[in-house]
């Protein structure tokens, strides 16, 4: 008991330091920040009146929702990508500046000391998503508790499996400067080809989908398991599914697991 | 031994009121122009069909409860309300023959259900009318299977292919009526079983006085939806407006002596 209690202590520790560096760190905010401020209000906006309805009957894409509530969840599912996968440069500044030699010597296994600096910045992730809640009155979506519940743990359960790639990365990657061009080599294009700014028409077969969008396209946006994370939340923030509900969390706890096993054995080699 | 710092979270928590104060300040601003470009012309325009009992009655001394509620709201609003009565909405199955376009309203109202479908070309404001697929009969039952019914698919964004789908798989031949005239015509016919159409077309038409009997379609086949103020996608202020204005209708008790005057009240289920 006593010994589950220090184990306890120590996650929590590695845990409240990771919150505690983000939380100080400004520049991390401002990245919290400027994501949604230029996806919603200058992209949303912008692109607005070219998705908007002219004549009765004929609109540009056949979604129950206004461009700014299709694009809402995605802009979420951006920021909980970011502050996730970069959040692997913690993990090279601590080897970098010889914390993570020290962390490692303790005697807590190493899948602790993992699971304490992933549940960290899950938390972080998560709260950098939550932040775009603020902005639902903007983008006229009405969360009631049920919703959000739902949709923070959710958001938590992606945070998880994306910290956790992120800490895979990290262990292939030996510099600060290599890992800010990966990252965006990684999250950008899992975020374009995750259906999070164009909408898939579930009203038309498949044949017709590939009609509309080169089938390459569709293929990828239908193996991007972010396509699935954005879905997810989709349904839960504005009750619009383009795939069975059930693929969205499925995805999302599967990433989870994998990841976090992936990371696990790459963490173990450090 | 070093003192405990007291405020150790006073930075961080500094951090992220500024981030959520930001946040908060930018989701009160105006994502489009269309209340403004409303305010400054003065007027606000409604498209209605020329009869659509209750809801328009081209009755000038009881015009119908859309038109007074759009009456109410524009006043809360303070806008004129311009009600432009067009002959081509329900002319044609297919809405955009209707060619209804932004010059010529900002809201349709007159028959507009709160469905998905509705939702894929318009936002809705739901008001407290219930409509939904209702069938008529002389025996206040659907006809054997190898029946027919008169169906009218009629033009407020009721589901008509799953209308169709659950007639077929009944085993009853549908025939079509364009019009609420020719559907009361049709059901003079001795072999025909039922009809079936929208509530306040069946409503309107006073069948009881011929002994016939109306009674909903399946609640778990068919929900029952709220009729609605349909306002283009994308006019997210004036949506608003309009909303808050409803809101405040409501709270003043003007709506409920509305929706008395014209005795909305859904029939019961059976």
């Amino acid at each position: 008991m006593n010994r589950a209690i220090t184990l306890f202590r120590g996650v929590y520790g590695v845990w409240l330091r990771e919150i505690t560096r983000a939380t100080r760190d400004r520049s991390q905010m401002i990245g919290g920040i400027s994501r949604p401020l230029i996806w919603l209000l200058v992209l949303g906006v912008g692109l607005n009146p070219y998705f908007r309805g002219e004549v009765f009957g004929e609109v540009k894409y056949v979604i129950p929702f206004t461009y700014l509530q299709f694009l809402f969840p995605a802009v979420i599912v951006l920021n909980i990508m970011y502050t996730s996968i970069q959040f692997a440069v913690s993990v090279i500044w601590d080897r970098e500046f010889g914390f993570l030699r020290e962390v490692l010597v303790s005697p807590m296994p190493r899948s602790l000391i993992l699971l304490g600096k992933v549940l960290g910045g899950s938390t972080v992730a998560m709260i950098h998503g939550g932040l775009v809640l603020i902005l639902a009155r903007f983008a006229d979506v009405t969360l009631g508790i049920d919703q959000m519940a739902m949709a923070l743990g959710l958001m938590f359960a992606l945070s998880f499996g994306l910290t956790c790639f992120g800490v895979v990365l990290a262990s292939r990657v030996r510099s600060f400067e290599g890992f800010g061009v990966f990252s965006n080599t990684v999250i950008l294009p899992l975020y374009f080809t995750s259906s999070s700014i164009f909408p898939l028409d579930p009203t038309l077969s498949r044949t017709q989908t590939a009609t509309a969008y080169p089938e390459w396209l569709v293929f990828m946006v239908q193996i991007n398991p972010i396509t699935y994370a954005v879905d997810a939340l989709r349904g839960t923030i504005i009750g619009f599914n383009q795939f069975p509900p059930y693929y969205g969390p499925a995805v999302i706890f599967a990433m989870a697991a994998v990841f976090f096993v992936w990371a696990l054995i790459g963490f173990r080699r450090q | 031994m070093t003192p405990p710092r007291r405020h150790r979270w006073r930075r961080a928590a500094l951090n992220f009121l500024v981030v959520v104060a930001l946040l908060v300040a930018a989701s009160f601003l105006p994502p489009d122009t269309s209340l403004r470009d409303r305010r400054q012309a003065g007027v606000i325009k409604a498209c209605v069909p020329p009869s659509y009992p209750p809801l328009v009655t081209g009755d000038p001394a009881r015009p119908g409860f859309d038109i007074e509620l759009l009456e109410a709201i524009a006043s809360e609003i303070g806008l004129r309300l311009s009600v432009n009565t067009l002959t081509s909405i329900g002319s044609d199955f297919n809405p955009r023959n209707w060619m209804l376009t932004r010059a010529q309203c900002d809201i349709i109202a007159g028959g507009v259900a709160d469905t998905e479908q509705t939702r894929g070309f318009l936002q809705t404001i739901p008001t407290p009318a219930q409509t939904g697929w209702m069938a008529v009969s002389r025996t206040g039952e659907l006809p054997e299977r190898g029946g027919t019914v008169a169906v009218l698919p009629g033009t407020a964004g009721l589901d008509r292919v799953k209308l169709s789908t659950w007639v077929r798989a009944n085993g009853w031949t549908a025939r079509g009526t364009p019009s609420p005239g020719q559907f009361q015509a049709a059901l003079d016919d001795p072999n025909l079983g039922a009809g079936i159409a929208e509530r306040f077309v069946i409503d309107s038409l006073h069948l009881e006085n011929e002994n016939f009997k109306r009674f909903w379609l399946p609640e778990q086949d068919f929900p029952r939806y709220r009729m609605a103020l349909g306002l283009w996608k994308g006019d997210q202020t004036l949506k608003r407006a309009v909303a808050d204005a409803l809101d405040r209708v409501s709270k003043s008790g003007v709506l409920a002596s509305i929706e008395k005057r014209y005795d909305l009240a859904a029939p019961p289920e059976q």
